[in-house]
């Protein structure tokens, strides 16, 4: 099969796309809608700073505006036991209790540097639980991320139903 | 009253009735409806709608509830179904909760099971390659089980009636020990599964081929598609979820509603069957009695045909609780022999390894495909100290790996810029025959009894010696194979995994010449009841190595034309 045919092929296949019926449209709430946190205000705030420190806005948004915070809690309120749930109520507060012993203000009032600065250090902490807590906070943070619909569709090429496969291609430099 | 009695049972009479609308049970209704025969297609479980009934199909990763990863505690609830494949958050709805089908394990075994309209036809993993006449002599060369009443030529112009409607891609390599079918275009091989195979070629003198797989999907409408409905598989490799395009072939998509607009079909969902109806006087079979999943009250439904395609091990249950003066120990089991000879696939092994070419080069796209090795050991005489061989899935990829290292905009810069690997991964794993014993068996629990009253299934299957040393051989041969590829980094696994995970299950109601050893004719007739048909994975002799599927429709197809003959010629 040559490239035109497949292309050929493709542009048939969008059509066939195009022709779904309405009701397919209206399948497409995001996952996170609807989902009540368990958390205190004061906490779903904490998480949110925490998921931005670990990935930022830059030119592109970050971890926060995304709403990876939201994702994280919400895979820990219905994929974990939960006795790893209660670990990650304790780890919360391990960061506030951290950034208020190392910079003597709440977490939110730190700025960037010390913000990571209390998650580098407690990745690290002797507290086994801390350790885990940060690791998962952190492996959820990029999974949510990376999942998010602004980072597949505008920043890592995502294609739902690419209708090709070409098995030799030259990699792009 | 007498007359209201007549009625509801006239009402509940059909030319034939059909158990199951699963892969072989969708064949069946397409065909006897189409032949003009009113027909009845039971089903276990609820009704799923081709599209409308498919609710993940269009999600998003972003979309599904906890994008893929599962709700605390279902696979804890459920332990057998959880260890397939393709369950997951977005597949979960066409699979059994387990403990609202209890059976009983006398050896380890993973039943997965998908009730529903369609069955497991939604999650199948789509590769269709037929048998080859090596595979029907097999167990009379080599002298196991019984002979096949059949040969590949009886079977070859049903494949190709089947292939047609159901839409197979494939390239046609012409190898005796594959028959090409036909196919629309295949997918294509990527460098590296070309370089192998091109390699393999060289090293053992086109002995050792490996080509892409045969795999039902629509790489290209053809008219008969197009009136199905279905169109060009979009490549979305979602398949488990169920397919909006009808891209590939599942009963949903293709055969029932094929057989609905006939207007000769009934589908009853929710209509467990609770055994067959034997007339004594008329010396065949008049009915089944179906049990509402939903009321658990017992109907009774009456045919001059019944075909059973409820599952290769259903279908065994089904027979062995249909018991009558004249058959007390299950319909058709004068020899004894319903529910033995089990047989599965061995897919315990598996080899990976890293390949250091075509570095310049790339995949693009998704393929719901691979490529695939078809059986080379013990093919043309028997060479080893084990019987029969193994075919063997194959594929090659190009993988990324993002940096996670840092944090903050390094972390971000590291995981939005993923690098190609500096090696092409390569990965096959075995596909291998078993051979079917006495001893690896399925017979009806004597105390334990499922929520609608039926006996449990008691399932007695494990691997044997021969299973050990084919799995050694898998190593060896395809060690030596990935070494002279140049492949580096080699590693082999065995994951021990327990028989029925490969849900290729087959037998207990094997097809044969004699009655004393075997169930069903060369028409896939219960001997002793000849207007009874079994043609699910429940009839198969011997499970050589390829993916049963197609062969099972083939069967269906050439059963139902036979039936309909019969019944015309008023034999049955």
């Amino acid at each position: 099969m040559n490239r035109r045919q497949i292309v050929k092929g493709m542009a048939a296949t969008v059509g066939g796309m195009l022709v779904l019926p309405a009701w397919a449209s209206a399948w497409n709430t995001a996952s996170l809608q609807g989902f009540q946190s368990k958390l205190s205000l004061a906490d779903q705030a904490l998480l949110a700073e925490i998921v931005e420190a670990i990935i930022p806005e830059t030119d592109t948004p970050g971890a926060k505006k995304l709403e990876v915070h939201r994702f994280v809690d919400k895979i820990i309120t219905d994929c974990y036991d939960q006795k790893s749930r209660t670990a990650y109520l304790k780890g919360l507060s391990a960061v506030e209790t951290m950034a208020t012993q190392s910079y003597s203000k709440p977490y939110a009032s730190c700025t960037p540097k010390q913000r990571l600065e209390v998650l580098t250090t407690m990745s690290k902490s002797a507290d086994a639980d801390d350790q885990n807590f940060i690791r998962i906070a952190r492996s959820l943070t990029i999974r949510g991320y990376l999942s998010s619909e602004y980072v597949m569709t505008k920043l890592m090429g995502y294609e739902m139903a690419p209708g090709r496969y070409y098995g030799c291609v030259p990699v792009k430099s | 009253m007498a007359n209201l009695n007549t009625d509801a049972i006239k009402s509940r009479t059909f030319d034939a009735i059909v158990i199951g609308s699963g892969m072989s049970g969708g064949w069946a209704a397409k065909e006897l409806t189409g032949k003009g025969l009113k027909t009845l297609v039971l089903e276990r479980g609820r009704e799923v709608k081709h599209v409308v009934d498919y609710p993940t199909a269009q999600l998003h990763p972003w979309e599904l509830p906890n994008r893929g990863q599962m709700r605390y505690g279902v696979n804890e609830a459920n332990p057998v179904v959880s260890k397939c494949y393709a369950f997951g958050e977005a597949t979960e709805q066409f699979f059994v909760k387990d403990a609202e089908h209890p059976y009983v394990q006398e050896k380890p075994f993973d039943w997965i099971r998908g009730y529903q309209t369609g069955g497991k036809s939604l999650l199948w993993a789509r590769q269709t390659q037929r048998w080859s006449a090596f595979d029907f002599e097999g167990p009379a060369r080599d002298g196991f089980a019984v002979d096949w009443p059949i040969r590949y030529d009886d079977l070859a112009p049903w494949y190709s009636y089947v292939e047609k409607f159901a839409g197979i891609s494939g390239n046609r390599d012409g190898l005796p020990q594959l028959p090409d079918g036909e196919f629309l275009p295949p997918h294509e091989m990527n460098c590296v599964e070309q370089y192998f195979s091109e390699s393999m070629a060289k090293a053992y003198g086109g002995a050792r081929p490996i080509i892409i797989g045969r795999c039902a999907h629509i790489t290209k409408p053809e008219p008969i598609h197009l009136e199905q409905g279905r169109s060009r598989c979009a490549q979305r490799t979602l398949c488990e979820r169920g397919c909006p395009l009808g891209g590939y072939f599942s009963s949903n998509a293709s055969t029932l509603p094929w057989a609905a607009k006939t207007g000769k079909m009934t589908l009853r969902p929710h209509s467990v069957v609770h055994s067959i109806i034997y007339d004594e006087k008329k010396q065949k079979a008049v009915g089944v009695r179906v049990i509402d999943s939903n009321t658990k009250e017992m109907e009774e439904y009456f045919a001059k045909i019944i075909f059973v395609n409820a599952a290769a091990l259903n279908t065994n249950l089904i027979l062995l609780n249909s018991t009558s003066n004249r058959f007390p120990n299950g319909l058709g089991n004068d020899s004894g022999l319903l529910g033995k000879f089990v047989a599965f696939h061995n897919y315990r092994a598996g080899i990976n390894a890293e390949y250091e070419g075509y570095l310049d080069k790339t995949t693009e796209g998704k393929r719901p495909n691979s490529a695939y090795i078809p059986r080379f050991r013990n093919l043309l005489k028997q060479e080893t100290d084990f019987l029969r061989g193994y075919a063997a899935g194959f594929g090659a990829y190009r993988g990324q790996s993002d940096n996670r290292s840092g944090w903050g905009e390094d972390l971000k810069t590291g995981i939005l810029k993923p690098k190609l690997d500096d090696h092409w991964g390569v990965g096959s794993h075995m596909m291998g025959e078993t051979i079917p014993k006495e001893s690896n068996y399925v017979a009806l629990d004597k105390d334990q009894r499922d929520p609608w009253g039926i006996p449990q299934l008691r399932i007695s299957v494990d691997y044997d010696e021969n299973d050990v040393k084919m799995t050694k051989d898998f190593f060896e041969q395809m060690t030596e194979m990935y070494t002279k590829a140049g492949f580096k980094n080699i590693r082999t696994y065995d994951s021990n995994r327990t028989p029925g995970l490969d849900i290729h299950e087959m037998g207990g109601v094997r097809m044969g010449r004699d009655p004393k050893t075997s169930l069903l004719n060369g028409w896939n007739q219960l001997h002793q009841c000849k207007n009874v048909f079994v043609t699910d994975g429940a009839c198969m002799t011997s499970t050589s190595t390829q993916n049963p599927s197609l062969t099972y429709m083939a069967f269906t197809a050439r059963a139902a034309d036979y039936a309909v003959s019969e019944l015309k010629k008023k034999n049955l």
